[in-house]
């Protein structure tokens, strides 16, 4: 048996009948993860000692005949925007290189409690900006489908740790499509939850407003499983969650209504992309579904509006990295703006600088109602056409991404370029919606295509039971052999 | 756009190589960000995702002063030390 090929659901069934001890599972995990970073360079962080102590842990209790949690004795890798109590958590930036937190974020607290075995901290775009992995201070990380090409950003690491089968499952988080992206551009499954479905408590904040922590699995049923384990308010950290009516999770498709966005399917989507996801949509035709086309006119401006919220709640997100309390600081042979200036300017990487600098910029005096509070105001607008639209179907299915994995280095000198891969995800952060992303297919050179279903708000159910619907229906999604 | 105005206001010092990097960047960005559609602005501007919830001001554990300070760049005598800032 080749354990890491097994998804999370298969080895929580192998522990409980005592064919896999968590040891050997963990074990494999470490192993696997040994074999394929030298390509993959997935993890920036192994913690190998913990992950064994953990799955010991486990195996302890089913010795002593103890119920075991869903998730006990399974390996989770962890994007490294997360914190992590004693293990350095370091967002892929020299600013936090050496930035161990003194406290668990809530979905860690939560994993821990189940017996999760955490095998490490996965590569990442810089403070969550970017939709390559390339913008990582210490590597980049590739896509295990093609090595020449990027794993999709920014939460890049988690999802190509799981498509080489290095872990089962991991967690991301996403706030313009740091999700979803990664998951289409590496084939597996990811989920953006409804903003507020899980705690962000100990999550690094990028745009606050934005943010959700997210799961990745290579089934549908894996990332079920790993939704359950992190979702629910948080009552010890007001204002990081909310509370939900979570919908029932649904086994068939038939009599639902399926929209199509129609802005969604133009111009910039390329063909492949385009015919794979009206492949998938066909199936579930097939299936009983009503399919039906749906309109978001402020589709074209989503960009912008993206763009200026999230810059404009970095800036100010980022304003605590000082050089004083915590993290990389500059020389302090100089006045105290001279330590800000110099931590900030060597302690940031490019990217980063160009969102705090135009963050600054939508915010300052003479340009705040310009950009700002008409980004907010379209903002509104975007959310109640969403609204609208689901008074006519159950939920949507969109391209995840306009294009499969593009080529490391391919668009890193042009920022505007970069920013277009996020144009189907960003809408969904926008109006504060749940986003899945799921595998529908290859294209050239075997690359992966994702497709992605938006429902309305705590709808995860829906979007989770119709995606497995698909899946057993195409006889489940491509792992890639590696 | 005033760069230098701009990297002063967000505490960032840009280097003279890398200014014409950065400022034919945020031009290129600056353009793609204008795409927006004229919206009246009368009406409340509320923040649909982030409702406001007053909660009780409770006094609960915190964590340890050392393990806060085993992060900083300089502590001494259980505080964070920062350059001279009153002459």
């Amino acid at each position: 048996m080749d354990i890491c090929k097994l998804s999370a659901t298969e080895m929580a069934a192998c522990l409980r009948s005592h064919e896999l001890s968590a040891t050997e599972i963990a074990k494999a995990s470490l192993e696997r993860i040994q074999k394929v970073e030298g390509t993959v360079d997935a993890f920036l962080t192994v913690t190998e000692d913990e992950a064994l102590a953990a799955a010991a842990k486990v195996d302890a209790q089913i010795a002593a005949g103890e119920q075991l949690a869903p998730l006990a004795g399974i390996p989770v890798g962890i994007k490294d925007n997360i914190c992590t109590k004693g293990v350095r958590t370091t967002c892929a930036s020299r600013m936090l290189e050496n930035f161990v937190p003194p406290y668990d974020a809530t979905v860690i607290e939560k994993l821990k409690a189940q017996g999760a075995v955490l095998t490490g901290k996965t590569n990442m775009d810089e403070f969550a900006m970017g939709s390559s992995c390339e913008n990582s201070y210490f590597k980049p990380t590739r896509n295990p489908w093609d090595i020449t090409r990027v794993p999709g950003g920014s939460s890049g690491g988690s999802a190509a740790a799981v498509a080489a089968c290095e872990v089962p499952l991991s967690l991301g988080s996403d706030t313009g499509g740091s999700v979803r992206c990664p998951a289409s551009f590496c084939g597996v499954v990811g989920l953006k939850p409804t903003y507020g479905a899980v705690s962000r408590y100990g999550l690094v904040a990028f745009a606050s407003s934005l943010d959700q922590i997210g799961p990745f699995g290579r089934t549908v049923d894996d990332v079920s499983l790993l939704f359950d384990a992190i979702s629910g308010e948080d009552k010890t950290h007001d204002a990081t969650s909310k509370a939900g009516n979570f919908a029932a999770r649904i086994r068939e498709v038939k009599g639902l209504r399926i929209g199509l966005p129609k802005e969604y399917f133009g111009e910039g989507i390329s063909e492949e992309v385009r015919a794979a996801v009206l492949k998938a949509v066909e199936e579930y035709r097939a299936m009983g579904a009503e399919i039906i086309e749906v309109s978001l006119p402020s589709t074209p401006y989503a960009l912008s509006a993206y763009y200026i919220i999230a810059s404009a709640e970095a800036s100010s997100n980022l304003g605590r990295y000082d050089g004083v309390k915590y993290g990389f600081c500059g020389d302090r042979g100089g006045s105290l703006t001279d330590m800000y200036e110099t931590t900030r300017s060597e302690g940031f990487g490019d990217e980063v600088q160009r969102r705090i600098m135009l963050g600054t910029y939508v915010l300052s005096s003479g340009y705040y109602d310009a950009y700002y509070k008409r980004a907010k105001l379209l903002q509104q607008n975007i959310a109640k056409e969403f609204e609208e639209a689901f008074t006519k179907c159950d939920f949507m299915i969109t391209p995840v991404n306009p294009t499969t994995a593009f080529k490391l280095g391919e668009n890193v000198n042009d920022p505007v370029a970069m920013y277009m891969a996020d144009v189907c995800t960003i809408n969904v952060n926008i109006a504060g919606l749940p986003g899945l992303s799921i595998p529908c297919g290859l294209g050239k050179g075997n690359l992966p295509i994702g497709l992605q279903m938006i429902g309305p708000k705590w709808s995860e159910g829906v979007l989770l039971g119709a995606a497995k619907c698909y899946e057993t229906a195409v006889g489940g999604f491509a792992v890639k052999e590696m | 756009m005033d760069i230098k105005r701009l990297a002063k206001l967000a505490r960032l010092r840009i280097p003279e190589e890398k200014y014409a990097k950065m400022e034919s960047d945020m031009e290129g960005i600056v353009r793609m960000v204008e795409n927006l559609p004229d919206l009246s602005s009368d009406g409340a501007l509320i923040d649909l995702n982030n409702t406001m919830e007053l909660r009780e001001d409770e006094i609960k554990p915190s964590t340890p002063r050392d393990e806060i300070l085993a992060n900083a760049p300089k502590a001494v005598a259980g505080c964070i030390v920062v350059p001279k800032t009153v002459e």
